[in-house]
């Protein structure tokens, strides 16, 4: 990806791929995929109060493969890990996360054996969102966040690895 | 329901089963009746039958685990009466090594899932249950998580004085026995998927035109993370089998490692839909173990709070379910009414969703100045705005369509396998815990129970809006008893003292001390108070003993038991019913999972 206007065969190549930045954020298709709690307040940011259409991301798909952004909202236990991976593999390139609330951010006031510490382990995230529930417009601002950084490019589109630590546990999910 | 009731049962129990059975010795509570294992069934059976009229609701089966007592075990049954409005609690207890017990599933339907449940979380065998499987943990889990020398897992929370020494992934140990897979256990379970998909859960291929497919965990009308396998014939549902525990959260355990005060959090994120009647239940359960009675103000509050979450989970129901079925509109109509609740709810707790308002002991705080004229306004508009859902709906040819004669069951199918709330009443019985077994004062409000004919999809919408006519009435009766007056009771004990006080007595300064650092002390004891929400009958079962963290912390679900009955209301309907259907049960699967 060119990001430099001095380079004449660069020139073209960078405006197209901001005006696609541009469109791309400008019309986020979420997941309809809602895991506890936090999916509650989700759907209150679709309703007529705070409508999520404002921006441009009211779209919710119920197929995985319709959809480019993951909106993991509620804890995620041990035997929902592989179906969110899953979930994730099968949407399509390019794909965003957002980790909405504070079980899927970090594993919430759940510290425990059956809930996975942050949807990070399983799948890359590119917003956290604090709260628990966060409010419609803590989500809204979510959603904001991510599209700025789409359009400046800071979030790369589709899989990215997430660095394991040295034996760490989590390097089979990531690399198969 | 008091001790007396229970001995005088025990007589009879008594003079029928001789030394086999005996009065348990718990102190502070309504008493039960211990049995040996051998002679379960046979009591089981009795009480359904005979004892003082009979107890035809199955309530639940829970364990607790006393480790190094022996017997370790004790297994708590809470049956109730629909007709005679009362309910009743008898023990067994079991022993380590490989603790086992004859199963109750063929006297009570449904304590199927509350046995696998136990077999699951407490590794406790019920000789004889058809199905005994894992219910929340995935198939391959070793060890069993309730156990108190199961480890509460997690991870170490990371300071900047040990950044360095905790790997992330680190979780403690077990003792003599890697209880944690690891994360093997993610990468192995899509191939257990497949099995149970192709030969698991006793499902019956004939080979002959019978499909089997998988509905869920990822599905927009299973209203969460619920995962069904239905075989089909055509496209007629031949057997449905739901499996659970995609958002098992380890409440329970969490809770048990908790002080009360803490523990009352975790109740709110149970059913998010009602977080007021969860910490209503959970209160009232810590008080029955402590004795303490809120004071008049607090418990009129309550009642309105609770009717209040009782309307904003019905529309939550309401608006999902229409959207199922493809009407759209009153999504949005009930998402602008639940919002006006929550509104209130922030106004006077300061979240929309996770309150924590209702505590043991009474209230938080007292409400706010604002409440009262917000709540006016939504008492005014809210009867016109429930008839606009009604036109949109009741009479709608395509709604009529797709929920008249759709997912049935007959009132004696729904009794027995522990349905509750809506669900129940839809089948025609009239059993709703605030008429049978008043807590809050409801026996001073008066307000109808509607019920249904049919019990099938249609019935219980019908019910439910019903109910949300009836929560309005109680709501403005609430209001006009609202007096002035405090919100906590007058315990120092329990209720941390005003701030006023803290700067004068030196006593005030010490229990608010304790409160804070340590948590209220609860005796040795049981609480136990069954209560309706939205959803139906729930209930703590809070096991006290003399520390300030409860030493088991059980809810009994409404949506748990009534999930359990799906499959016979599937039976014959079509695979698009099912969507209906599923809608109609409203479950919520963090009170399912916990």
């Amino acid at each position: 990806m060119a990001n430099s206007h001095d380079v004449v065969p660069g020139v073209v190549f960078s405006t197209v791929d901001k005006v696609a930045r541009w469109a791309q954020s400008s019309s986020l298709w979420p997941f309809a995929f809602g895991l506890a709690c936090c999916a509650i307040e989700m759907m209150s940011t679709v309703a007529g109060r705070f409508d999520i259409a404002r921006f441009g991301a009211e779209v919710f798909r119920a197929s995985p493969r319709q959809a480019d952004l993951m909106i993991v909202a509620g804890r995620v236990s041990m035997k929902m890990g592989p179906v969110i991976k899953r979930l994730y593999d099968q949407m399509p390139d390019p794909k965003w996360v957002i980790a909405m609330g504070a079980c899927s951010s970090c594993g919430g006031v759940f510290n425990n054996y059956a809930i996975i510490q942050g949807v990070d382990k399983v799948i890359p995230v590119d917003v956290y969102v604090p709260g628990c529930p966060p409010n419609p417009d803590a989500l809204l601002y979510a959603v904001t966040r991510l599209q700025e950084k789409i359009r400046s490019g800071e979030a790369r589109p589709g899989h990215r690895i997430l660095e394991p630590a040295a034996g760490s546990l989590s390097e089979s999910i990531h690399t198969s | 329901m008091e001790f007396e009731q229970t001995r005088r049962i025990f007589e009879k129990a008594r003079e029928r089963f001789g030394e086999d059975v005996s009065l348990s010795d718990r102190p502070n509570t309504e008493g039960s009746i211990v049995v040996e294992p051998s002679r379960i069934r046979d009591f089981t059976r009795w009480v359904r039958d005979e004892a003082d009229g009979g107890f035809d609701f199955f309530g639940e089966v829970c364990a607790t685990d006393f480790l190094g007592r022996s017997p370790r075990f004790d297994l708590t049954y809470t049956v109730y009466s629909t007709t005679a409005n009362r309910h009743l609690h008898y023990k067994t207890r079991v022993d380590d090594p490989d603790p086992q017990v004859d199963s109750v599933v063929d006297i009570y339907p449904g304590a199927g899932w509350h046995e696998r449940e136990i077999f699951d979380m407490f590794g406790v065998r019920f000789n004889g249950h058809p199905d005994l499987r894992r219910i929340l943990m995935p198939e391959h889990w070793r060890g069993h998580p309730l156990r108190k020398d199961y480890p509460l897992g997690g991870e170490e929370v990371q300071f900047s004085s040990n950044f360095a020494d905790i790997t992330p992934q680190t979780l403690p140990p077990a003792p003599g026995e890697d209880i944690f897979l690891g994360w093997d256990v993610l990468e192995t379970q899509p191939s257990s998927y497949t099995q149970l998909l192709e030969s698991g859960a006793e499902l019956e291929h004939d080979g002959e035109g019978r499909m089997v497919i998988n509905m869920g965990p990822q599905h927009p009308s299973t209203h969460g993370v619920l995962r069904l396998l239905l075989e089909l014939d055509g496209e007629n549902v031949v057997k449905a089998v739901p499996d659970i525990g995609f958002l098992h959260t380890g409440i329970e355990k969490t809770g048990e490692s908790l002080n009360y005060q803490q523990a009352l959090t975790l109740t709110d994120r149970m059913d998010y839909l009602s977080p007021m009647g969860n910490n209503l239940a959970f209160s009232l359960s810590v008080e029955k173990l402590i004795g303490l009675e809120p004071p008049e103000r607090a418990t009129v509050l309550r009642v309105i709070f609770a009717e209040l979450t009782r309307i904003q989970s019905h529309l939550v129901w309401l608006g999902t379910h229409a959207l199922d079925l493809g009407a759209m509109s009153a999504f949005f109509y009930c998402f602008r009414e639940r919002d006006q609740i929550l509104d209130m709810f922030e106004m006077v707790s300061g979240v929309r969703m996770m309150t924590s308002y209702i505590c043991p002991g009474g209230l938080r705080e007292d409400v706010t100045d604002d409440f009262v004229p917000a709540l006016e306004r939504f008492l005014k508009v809210f009867p016109d705005r429930l008839g606009e859902y009604e036109t949109l709906l009741t009479r709608n040819p395509i709604w009529l369509e797709r929920t008249q004669g759709v997912g049935k069951i007959s009132a004696e199918d729904a009794v027995a396998y522990g349905v509750s709330g809506a669900s129940l009443r839809g089948s025609g019985v009239r059993w709703d815990v605030r008429k049978a077994e008043p807590y809050c004062g409801y026996e001073t409000y008066d307000f109808e129970v509607p019920v249904g004919t049919n019990g099938d999809v249609y019935d219980r919408y019908l019910c439910r809006i019903e109910e949300m006519r009836q929560s309005h009435r109680i709501i403005r009766q609430a209001l006009s008893r609202l007096q002035p007056g405090p919100v906590q009771a007058e315990e120092r004990k329990v209720v941390p003292p005003p701030k006023s006080e803290i700067g004068q007595s030196m006593e005030s300064l010490i229990h608010h001390f304790l409160i804070t650092t340590i948590g209220f002390v609860a005796p040795p004891g049981e609480g136990h108070v069954p209560t309706e929400t939205g959803r139906g009958l729930l209930s703590f079962y809070i096991v006290g003993d003399g520390s300030p963290k409860p030493y088991r912390m059980r809810a009994r679900t409404p949506s748990f038991a009534n999930l359990q009955a799906l499959p016979r209301m599937l039976e014959g309907c079509l695979v698009a019913d099912a969507v209906a259907t599923i809608g109609s049960i409203d479950i919520v699967l963090g009170e399912i999972d916990r």
